[in-house]
């Protein structure tokens, strides 16, 4: 059993009208796992799967955002400053798991400016450990790990925006690294 | 002044997102839109520069935390945010917040919301200046005090919400033996509403219609008026069908109507867009200052049709300092429009919200035809929020001419997988008493309802029910 260049096309191309975010196919020892958002293109964590037709009632300049127009500073765009897909992967590697915003707003890092990290990447962290805030409007949460495991990202820059949602930090589980067959 | 405005935060959902955006883009000015997690797909996230997600579903942890929308325009770069309307366009709360953090609120100040919000201060406003109002009392304590005022007055008199709007914490009340039961449910309804239970009394006009008139103001002190809306066409306070102009005011009233709406835009330093609403008694030809909406409203594009002014740009030019770009001398009205509100509900079964997956989605275009949507093809119509999935706006030479391109183009509009409102609104336009003009406010559910032609409407099946009708027959 052996696949072909348009085997894979067509694979694609099955994937691409569907509105699955993953395929696994295996047929006997061949496996083919395809994601979408996995070319590391900055792409809207809230991207639908196919395009809604422009009503016919549309003028022509709706497919030239203005952003573009007057793209001429060297500032990234307002869709570039979108979370990468990184932080809006619905689907993370194996024994990896997301700490999310439980809010939008404000995050940050350490509990006060100067202090500290609550955590850096590689630190040991148990499931009640804080490691994070969000603030709104001058209100402060605090966010905890959730897993006992090892910060292996930190996929947000201190006091940037994050959407309702949205990855902060990633942490491998103990439990995966303990028995690799836990999912 | 404030920096200009080189991005609007859509504080908003559904067509009137879809709706700024698009004014945002005519101006070319970019945009972020705050999303729920149940509007991720919405067309308005497509077309906005951004897309930020706010939080949960359900309103009250998304669109209406004001705290929220704040942060995120203050964190996407906005100068300017757009209310919309419903939500929090109307909270005085909002623009006091903006304006702490440096945002540009496209509305008026939070001191105009609160004079012309508030409906008893509204009405004693209005008094002030000699503009008619309903006849009624200034505020109601108890159900006691509504039986004593239907000794003096007479019934039937209706008993409203101060903070209200949309028809809720509203109550008609015909005789004494009502007036407990009407005071008890009209407060509690305003309360879980508005957060404020003050009701008052208003004279109960048999045989009413609905006409508003659009001004907006600018902050150099030039107001101009749009003329009038008539929005007779409604069930339980709430508008279905609008039009401009009215079929039953001439010149001299829609004159008198209107500068009684400026007048009373300048005695509270009104800016941006606003609507005065009067009452016409169709009896005495007499009519009453109601209230102000102090935002946009659902039925601005019946009067950008007959005016050609583009309402939201305006509205963000304002906001961000601009002089109005008309003056009064420079508004024509051209021919006539009228709007259906197409929403996702089942008139037949009372009007219930019938949310779900939209299949077929084949909106009419074509000269003199607008349809304000968010929706599309494979659209899911979510269960959280209203039920208005579009609005069809057809602009003719006439009345009549208006009446036959919305009759055709209802029939061109073709919408399965939720049932939609479009049959009603095509029955509507059928009868002769909309022909004619000799709607009421009331008409829809005293007469239209109960009327042969109602019953006949029935929302189109759902494609699997059509298709087992289909095997049934074979």
């Amino acid at each position: 059993m052996s696949l072909t260049h348009d085997d894979v096309l067509a694979i694609l191309k099955i994937i691409d009208e569907s509105p699955y975010d993953e395929v696994r196919i295996e047929i006997g020892d061949l496996k083919v796992h395809v994601r979408r958002h996995g070319d590391g293109a900055a792409l809207e964590p809230m991207q639908p799967l196919s395009r809604p037709p422009e009503s016919p009632a549309q003028s022509s300049t709706e497919s030239q955002p203005a952003a573009q127009a007057s793209a001429s500073s060297a500032a990234p765009s307002l869709r570039e400053q979108a979370p990468t897909d990184d932080a809006a992967q619905p689907h993370l590697a194996e024994g990896l798991v997301a700490v999310r915003a439980p809010m939008l707003g404000t995050f940050y890092r350490a509990p006060t400016p100067g202090d500290p990290p609550f955590v850096e990447v590689g630190d040991k962290v148990s499931a009640d450990d804080t490691v994070c805030l969000v603030e709104v409007m001058k209100l402060f949460s605090s966010v905890k790990a959730g897993v006992a495991g090892t910060v292996v990202k930190i996929a947000v820059e201190n006091g940037s925006m994050v959407e309702h949602g949205q990855v902060m930090i990633l942490i491998e589980s103990d439990r995966h690294t303990a028995d690799p067959a836990v999912q | 002044m404030t920096l200009p405005i080189r991005r609007v935060f859509v504080a908003n959902r559904g067509e009137i997102a879809v709706r700024v955006i698009r004014a945002c883009r005519t101006l070319g000015i970019e945009t972020v839109i705050g999303v729920s997690e149940a509007d991720r797909d919405t067309l308005g996230a497509r077309l906005a520069d951004r897309a930020v997600c706010i939080g949960p579903a359900p309103a009250a942890q998304s669109y209406l935390r004001m705290d929220t929308a704040v942060t995120a325009a203050k964190g996407t770069g906005c100068q300017a945010l757009h209310p919309g309307y419903g939500f929090l366009a109307e909270r005085a709360a909002f623009p006091r917040l903006c304006a702490e953090h440096g945002l540009v609120f496209v509305g008026p100040s939070a001191d105009a919301i609160e004079a012309m919000g508030d409906k008893l201060r509204a009405r004693k406003i209005a008094e002030s200046l000699g503009i008619p109002t309903v006849p009624g009392t200034d505020c109601v304590a108890s159900a006691d005090d509504l039986v004593q005022f239907g000794r003096r007055a007479g019934y039937p008199f209706l008993v409203k919400a101060s903070a209200g709007g949309g028809g809720r914490g509203m109550r008609v009340v015909r005789t004494a033996e009502e007036a407990p039961s009407a005071f008890e449910s009209a407060s509690a309804e305003a309360r879980a509403a508005f957060g404020d239970s003050t009701l008052y009394i208003e004279r109960y006009v048999e045989r009413a219609r609905h006409i508003e008139i659009q001004v907006i103001a600018d902050a150099h002190g030039n107001v101009v008026h749009l003329g009038e809306r008539d929005c007779s066409t409604q069930r339980r306070h709430q508008k279905l069908i609008e039009e401009a102009p009215s079929p039953v005011i001439d010149e001299a009233m829609r004159s008198s109507m209107a500068q009684a709406a400026v007048r009373l835009v300048r005695h509270v330093s009104y800016t941006n867009a606003g609507t005065i609403e009067f009452i016409f008694d169709l009896d005495t030809r007499a009519f009453y200052f109601l209230e102000m909406n102090t935002r946009i409203q659902v039925e601005h594009p019946v009067t950008e049709s007959i005016t050609g002014v583009d309402l939201v740009a305006e509205q963000i030019r304002v906001a961000g300092g601009a002089p109005l770009s008309l003056a009064q001398q420079d508004v024509r009205f051209d021919g006539h429009a009228i709007e259906c509100r197409i929403n996702a509900e089942m008139p037949e079964r009372d009007f219930q919200p019938s949310p779900g997956r939209i299949g077929t989605w084949q909106a009419p275009a074509g000269a003199g035809i607008r349809v304000d949507t968010h929706c599309y093809p494979g659209y899911f119509v979510p269960p959280f929020y209203d039920s208005m999935i579009g609005k069809l706006i057809v602009h003719g030479r006439d009345r009549e001419d208006a009446v036959s391109r919305m009759s055709s183009a209802l029939a061109a509009f073709k919408v399965d997988g939720v049932p939609t409102t479009i049959p009603f609104h095509q029955a509507v336009l059928a009868h002769p008493d909309f022909a004619q003009g000799r709607v009421t406010t009331r008409w829809v559910e005293d007469k239209f309802m109960t009327s042969s032609a109602a019953r006949r409407i029935s929302a189109p099946l759902r494609p699997e029910a059509q298709r087992s009708c289909a095997e049934g027959a074979a």
